[in-house]
């Protein structure tokens, strides 16, 4: 089987400043592929142009085989392209449960009318209720989301894409700002997902021993330009990828 | 003896499964708990009799009041749903009352549907069309106000040349619905079903993709949710409640004219939402309740204090729903439901709160 995502050649920009020039990768099925990178080098970028929410200015996006130019990100999202974002982007107003509840409407099949059907509800919360079970969420499912400490919102996020049983999660720093003991869950969870329910992992991480750690290959990038792409045992080794951490520092 | 433990440890962990399924079941539907359930029905039954144990006024009032809910749930699914500002609900409102007095007679609740079902056409016509990140932003009011009094000198003009049905007493199945009694039925007949709707609606894929339109778009794109769709459907819900509404009302005044859907009746309206808030069933209710009963008791207090006072009474109206929506913007933004809440909950852990 081919390359599940494959980058070709993206270029975007932002009035001048260069987000991205030039990235071409693939991510192999099954594989946890880490992205990595100083402040400021594009990475965010990066995933906001393979789920859909900025158009490339030049390259190609291809998922499964597919391009994936001029789809909307809730096409991708219903093609098992799912995300999380920096910082916290959870339906604050929402439980836990809808939150993973909504989630998981990708999991099933839509059906034409909004008629509320008591079945689908009933198993997209069995559905919920695993995956809220798996990430150790199950005690606040009807707690507001907004209102749990930091490092359970950040779970919830992880919960809700999961539960829309994606083939490829994209991870957007999942591990800020968590205690070592809660990156240690996050890894796990992550960990046996990727086991369980065959989820290609694609995660930006700053932590780089956790990177070198977990991560089948690895995606160096600085100011929007490839600096490294290969196997993590390489990392430290490449000049040019110790000079742009130095050079930031 | 290694088959004996496994057979009980199989039965037990499918008990077990069973169970927890149960209770996940009854935690899916509401009024599960017979003492919920109980308040449910009684409530029902509250409802069916209330012509019985009121006079006719406050029939009147008590009708305006189911009115009022039902197109205040309608502006919830909007505002309290999915997060958007409408300032033309009274102008749906008027739209369902006008299509609503074209047919009367036998097909009165006929009328009442076409007449609902018009406002959410007239919102898609003038609805802007929708720009691709940004889903679409809806006319508020609808229309410019010189073109609503065209379409609502309509009346006038027929009224002139062929004088039409009287919308005032419409007639079901051969019943003159001339008592408020009838009308009240009436009302019940429309209005428990949308309520039954309008909750199952906030609970289920639509409720949610409401409110996750609300509480963060981008995220709400990437976890599937078209942005267009579901503002749209929340519009189209919300006209046709007020639709519904509008010709309900058409039933109770003695007339259908403008003057009876205002831009001040919108804000009346929205004031319901924000008193009630939380963008639930139940804080459509009481929303309705507190702002519909306040001129009530305003009417009998002032009465109380001489007639003089009588003719500012409309400027206080104003000024008490000014305050009111104020202190409850600051004070309580969950509105009614979320003093409900507390103080249920409260009770709930009391005497031992932790
Ligand atoms: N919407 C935008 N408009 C203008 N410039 C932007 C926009 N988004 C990103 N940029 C710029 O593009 C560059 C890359 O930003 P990006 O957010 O992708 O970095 P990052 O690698 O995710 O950084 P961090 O580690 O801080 O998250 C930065 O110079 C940033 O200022
Ligand atoms: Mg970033």
């Amino acid at each position: 089987m081919g390359a599940i995502l494959e980058a070709k050649d993206l270029h975007l920009a932002f009035k001048g400043v260069k987000a991205l020039t030039g990235v071409s990768f693939q991510v192999q099925p099954g594989e946890f592929f880490a992205v990595i990178g100083p402040n400021g080098a594009g990475k965010t970028t990066l995933l906001n142009v393979l789920s859909g929410v900025y158009e490339p200015e030049r390259g190609e996006v291809f998922f499964l085989g597919q391009s994936l130019r001029g789809k909307s990100p809730q096409e991708r999202a219903r093609m098992g392209l799912g995300r999380t974002f920096q910082g916290l982007e959870i339906f604050r107003g929402m439980s836990v449960l809808e939150n993973v509840k909504l989630g998981a409407e990708l999991a099933l099949p839509t059906y034409p009318l909004a008629l509320p059907r008591a079945e689908r509800e009933w198993r997209l919360r069995a559905w919920a209720e695993e995956v809220l079970d798996y990430l150790h969420l199950s005690p606040f499912r009807h707690a507001p989301a907004g209102m749990l400490p930091y490092g359970l919102q950040k779970r919830v996020e992880v919960a809700r894409a999961l539960a829309g049983r994606p083939k490829l999660l994209l991870l957007d720093e999942p591990m800020a700002g968590l205690s070592l003991e809660e990156k240690q869950d996050l890894a796990r969870f992550l960990l046996d997902a990727r086991e369980e329910w065959g989820v290609t992992l694609l995660w930006v991480e700053h932590d780089l021993r956790a990177v070198l750690e977990l991560s089948d290959r690895v995606l160096v990038l600085s100011y929007g330009e490839v600096l490294y792409y290969g196997p993590p045992e390489g990392v430290r080794q490449d000049p040019k990828v110790a000079e742009a951490y130095l050079g930031q520092a | 003896m290694f088959a004996l433990s496994k057979r009980l440890t199989d039965a037990f962990s499918l008990r077990f499964a069973r169970a927890v399924r149960e209770t996940y079941r009854e935690d899916e539907a509401y009024a599960s708990t017979p003492l919920g359930r109980l308040a449910l029905y009684a409530f029902l039954l509250l409802l069916l009799l209330l012509p019985l144990l009121l006079g006719p006024y406050p029939m009147y009032v008590a009708t305006l009041v189911a009115i009022g809910a039902l197109s205040a749930l309608g502006l919830h699914l909007l505002v309290g749903g999915a997060g958007q500002i409408s300032l033309g609900h009274a102008a749906f409102m008027g739209v369902g009352a006008y299509a609503a007095s074209h047919l009367t007679g036998p097909l009165a609740p006929l009328g009442i549907l076409l007449g609902a079902g018009s406002p959410p056409f007239w919102g898609f016509s003038s609805a802007s069309p929708p720009s691709a990140s940004r889903g679409c932003t809806w006319p508020s009011p609808p229309w410019p106000s010189s073109s609503w009094r065209t379409m609502s000198s309509r009346p006038g003009r027929r009224s002139r040349g062929n004088p039409g049905p009287d919308p005032s007493s419409p007639e079901v199945l051969g019943l003159v619905l001339d008592t408020p009694e009838k009308l009240w039925y009436l009302v019940l007949l429309f209005a428990l079903p949308l309520f039954f709707y309008g909750k199952r609606l906030l609970m289920t894929r639509a409720g949610r993709a409401f409110r996750a339109v609300r509480d963060n778009d981008l995220s709400a794109r990437v976890a599937g949710v078209d942005l267009t769709r579901t503002k749209l459907l929340a519009f189209a819900l919300s006209a046709f409640y007020a639709g519904v509404a509008g010709g309900l009302l058409a039933g109770l005044y003695k007339a259908v004219t403008p003057e009876y859907f205002p831009l001040s009746v919108s804000i009346q309206y929205l004031a319901m939402v924000i008193v009630g808030g939380a963008g639930t069933v139940l804080g459509a209710v009481l929303g309705a309740f507190f702002v519909l009963l306040i001129p009530e008791v305003l009417n009998s207090f002032v009465g109380a204090l001489g007639p003089e006072y009588a003719a500012q009474l409309a400027a206080w109206r104003n000024v008490v729903f000014g305050g009111l929506i104020l202190l409850f913007l600051v004070l309580e933004p969950l509105g009614l439901v979320g003093l409900w809440g507390r103080v249920r909950d409260y009770f709930r852990t009391w005497p031992l709160p932790y």
